[in-house]
């Protein structure tokens, strides 16, 4: 037997069974009009509806509990977030008018994991206060390009932090090491560290101690100064 | 349950349940308007209200949870390339339902071959308890939930509708492609078969 149905085989149900189908939208809240009617004078005049409704109830529990049996991934929004990337987020930012460096870092955080957003998020909050104390008369019109600029031509380093760093590790450490972001992350969520020194030597010390840190998953070496 | 006002008691539960042109469905719409000029944020926020919901209903349809993680993001994909067309006839949920089945259907229509039809697993014997006798061993509200799962995929889908993302006749026949007289004959099979195995599990029940 067919349980497809259509309007004839509809037609042909009991009025029991036309209500006994309309109780699970009564219980949802969607059924209206005469329909709505209908079921309710069925309610209150037939002395086994009380039973059916509560069968629709018991349903209701057990198809919720069966469907949030179902766990979709934690991660699905930053794979989802590498997706669109992939298809439009270039074409996007090249063909938009150049976005603060804040926009860029925030943008980009959509493409790292949830737990490590937070780190960045972190991150970029010290690199604005960095910058705005750096530049303390600069007033409600600060421009972050300036800063960037001058970020952009220290030496550096490429660091990726792992998926579970600590918000206040990474903030603690850079801040006690005078490191800012420069910029990131990147769709692989690399940041570019801006190492603040003018020695080979004092640029080896440090980049050896973020590759050390419990939070660095990958550290590679970037624009390193020449000393003399 | 008051059965001293079996009609205000349910039909205030019934009106206070009803979804229809909610707040979180209004907003929903400008989203979507969101989206379509390119405000990534907005996607963010629908992404984060109907992803598990749309995860869900296509690994219930599929059965694949690999399957459901590449198609739900699809579906999010194709609301960031089709917000500009969405005229917003339809909640912005029973829109991403729809795409979501479209491509749960093109990709068990691709993989046809490695799958086994809902009805045709069941067939197979394996040794184990029927699902009457293993319903004996648990509780009422388990029985229910392994007899919901175990619904050919035709039934299973509007009884997922209509009680897990709360949708109306009309919307489900809109997600399915359906006359809304089918949605109901199947939502009385569904439930029918539902009573049936209660039954032979050993439960009481009125109906059928």
């Amino acid at each position: 037997m067919s349980y497809d149905g259509d309007m004839s085989e509809a037609g042909k149900m009991s009025r029991r069974d036309e209500m006994e189908a309309l109780l699970p939208f009564y219980l949802n809240g969607t059924l209206d009009g005469a329909e709505l009617a209908d079921l309710e004078a069925w309610l209150a005049t037939d002395p086994t509806a009380a039973a059916a409704l509560e069968e629709a109830e018991a349903e209701f529990s057990g198809t919720i509990a069966s469907n949030e049996a179902v766990r979709p991934p934690a991660d699905a929004f930053a794979r989802f977030a590498k997706q669109l990337d992939a298809e439009t987020g270039r074409e996007r930012k090249a063909s938009s008018s150049a976005p603060s460096v804040v926009t860029r870092l925030w943008n980009g955080f959509r493409a790292v994991p949830a737990s490590f957003a937070w780190a960045a998020a972190a991150a970029l909050l010290a690199f604005v206060v960095v910058q705005q104390v750096a530049a303390p008369n600069s007033g409600p019109g600060f421009e972050v390009a300036g800063a960037e600029n001058d970020l952009a031509k220290l030496p550096f380093a490429l660091v990726k932090f792992k998926p579970d760093a600590r918000m206040a590790d990474v903030v603690t450490f850079m801040g006690n090491n005078g490191l800012k972001i420069a910029s990131g992350p990147t769709v692989d969520g690399i940041f570019r560290i801006a190492i603040a020194t003018t020695t080979g030597a004092e640029y080896d010390r440090l980049f050896a101690l973020i590759a050390a840190q419990p939070f660095t998953e990958t550290a590679l070496g970037g624009r390193k100064p020449v000393d003399g | 349950m008051n059965l001293l006002d079996p009609i205000g008691d349910r039909a205030d539960r019934s009106r206070a349940a009803r979804p229809v042109m909610t707040n979180a469905s209004s907003t929903d719409r400008e989203l979507v308007g969101r989206v379509a000029s390119g405000d990534r944020a907005a996607l963010r926020l629908l992404f984060m209200r109907h992803h598990a919901r749309v995860y869900r209903f296509v690994a219930r349809q599929t059965g694949s949870d690999m399957v459901a993680d590449d198609i739900a993001n699809e579906v999010f994909l194709e609301l960031w390339r089709q917000a500009p067309a969405f005229e917003g006839r339809s909640e912005v949920s029973t829109w991403l339902l729809g795409i979501a089945r479209f491509k749960a259907l093109s990709s068990l229509r691709k993989r046809k071959e490695d799958w086994i039809d809902d009805e045709a697993a069941a067939a197979v014997p394996d040794g184990a308890d029927t699902p009457e006798v293993t319903a004996m061993k648990e509780d009422k509200g388990a029985a229910l939930r392994r007899f919901v799962d175990a619904l050919p995929r035709e039934h299973r889908v509007v009884v997922d509708l209509a009680y897990y993302h709360g949708k109306s006749v009309t919307e489900i026949g809109e997600v399915l492609e359906i006359p809304v007289a089918t949605v109901k004959t199947r939502m009385f099979y569904a439930r029918k078969k539902l009573g049936e195995a209660l039954k032979a599990a050993g439960y009481d029940r009125g109906w059928p």
